[in-house]
């Protein structure tokens, strides 16, 4: 129930822009809750990745005083990847394309990331 | 690294071998830790568990400075172990005895760090033997001397910083010998 509840999310989320490729949803500890990927991708990796890169942030925006962490975003020569704050035990993991307007995919990814925390 | 007097060292080992634990024995700065809440079979055996690394340094009386990074223990995250072995010149090992099959651990983490380990010396502390008891320390050995590999094998209280200690010597002495004297020195007088 609660894992098809999280994969609609998801399914809403890739459906909001064309610029949004993908999506998972990931545990704190770097396991895999739902996803909607790309055949191709490694789940248990990108899961792993999300959570590692996440704690990082974390860490490094509280060791500079920046507060608490919202997001990350990495920037690829092909495209972005973000990772969003979804809640105490979760992380919302979206890959957008090189052209992807930003701004409207950080608003649907942080729409999707409050739905999340809701639910989880 | 920058100049001579940095040296970087990587501590791995399964889930629970006390990573974590070791560093912030061994750190002379309260250590950088990136844990999680466990939502797996971990969570029978700790509350948190480390998901991108632990860092912590410690500083030796000729001034060198050594960097400590721990790694996480889960197959899943090894792509950390990759990124972290880079510049780094040593690993320290750290293996669970409790663990259903400590050995297989052994060679599993052998495995994974192979091409790190043609070129790099480590050594390897048994945690957790007040636990289990069994299997030997000269089980390690014998199968470390199968494979052809000449290491110090200790058993270790992730706590204890004198244990700790003795075996981030053993590393540097591997490394040279005149920084372990030094350390040794500095260490001793910490301690007094």
């Amino acid at each position: 129930m609660r894992a098809e509840a999280i994969s609609a999310i998801l399914a809403d989320l890739n459906g909001s822009s064309g610029d949004i490729e993908a999506s998972a949803v990931v545990s704190r500890d770097g396991l895999m809750m739902a996803s909607l990927l790309p055949n191709n991708v490694e789940e248990d990796r990108v899961a792993a990745m999300s959570a590692a890169l996440l704690a990082l942030g974390e860490r490094t925006a509280r060791e500079l005083e920046r507060g608490g962490l919202d997001q990350m975003m990495i920037h690829g020569k092909e495209g972005f990847v973000m990772m969003r704050d979804a809640g105490p035990e979760a992380v919302l993991t979206v890959l957008a394309k090189k052209e992807a307007k930003l701004g409207l995919v950080f608003l649907d990814v942080s729409r999707a990331a409050k739905e999340l925390e809701k639910l989880l | 690294m920058t100049g001579k007097s940095q040296y970087k060292f990587i501590i791995s080992g399964p889930v629970g071998a006390g990573k974590t634990t070791a560093i912030a024995t061994l750190s002379d700065i309260p250590p950088v830790v990136t844990d999680a809440t466990p939502t797996d079979e971990v969570a029978e055996q700790k509350h948190q568990t480390t998901v991108a690394m632990d860092y912590g340094t410690i500083r030796l009386e000729g001034g060198q400075k050594v960097h400590l990074y721990g790694t996480p223990g889960q197959e899943r995250f090894d792509f950390m172990w990759d990124i972290m072995t880079e510049g780094a010149l040593g690993l320290l090992l750290l293996l669970d005895n409790s663990r259903p099959d400590p050995l297989d651990d052994l060679e599993r983490f052998l495995r994974a760090f192979s091409p790190f380990l043609d070129q790099a010396p480590f050594c390897v502390g048994i945690t957790h033997t007040d636990v289990a008891a069994e299997p030997p320390r000269s089980a390690y050995n014998r199968l470390l001397a199968a494979q052809g590999r000449v290491v110090p094998v200790f058993t270790v209280d992730p706590r204890s910083k004198p244990d700790m200690n003795l075996l981030m010597l053993a590393m540097l002495s591997m490394i040279d010998p005149s920084i372990a004297l030094t350390a040794c020195a500095s260490r001793e007088g910490a301690e007094a």
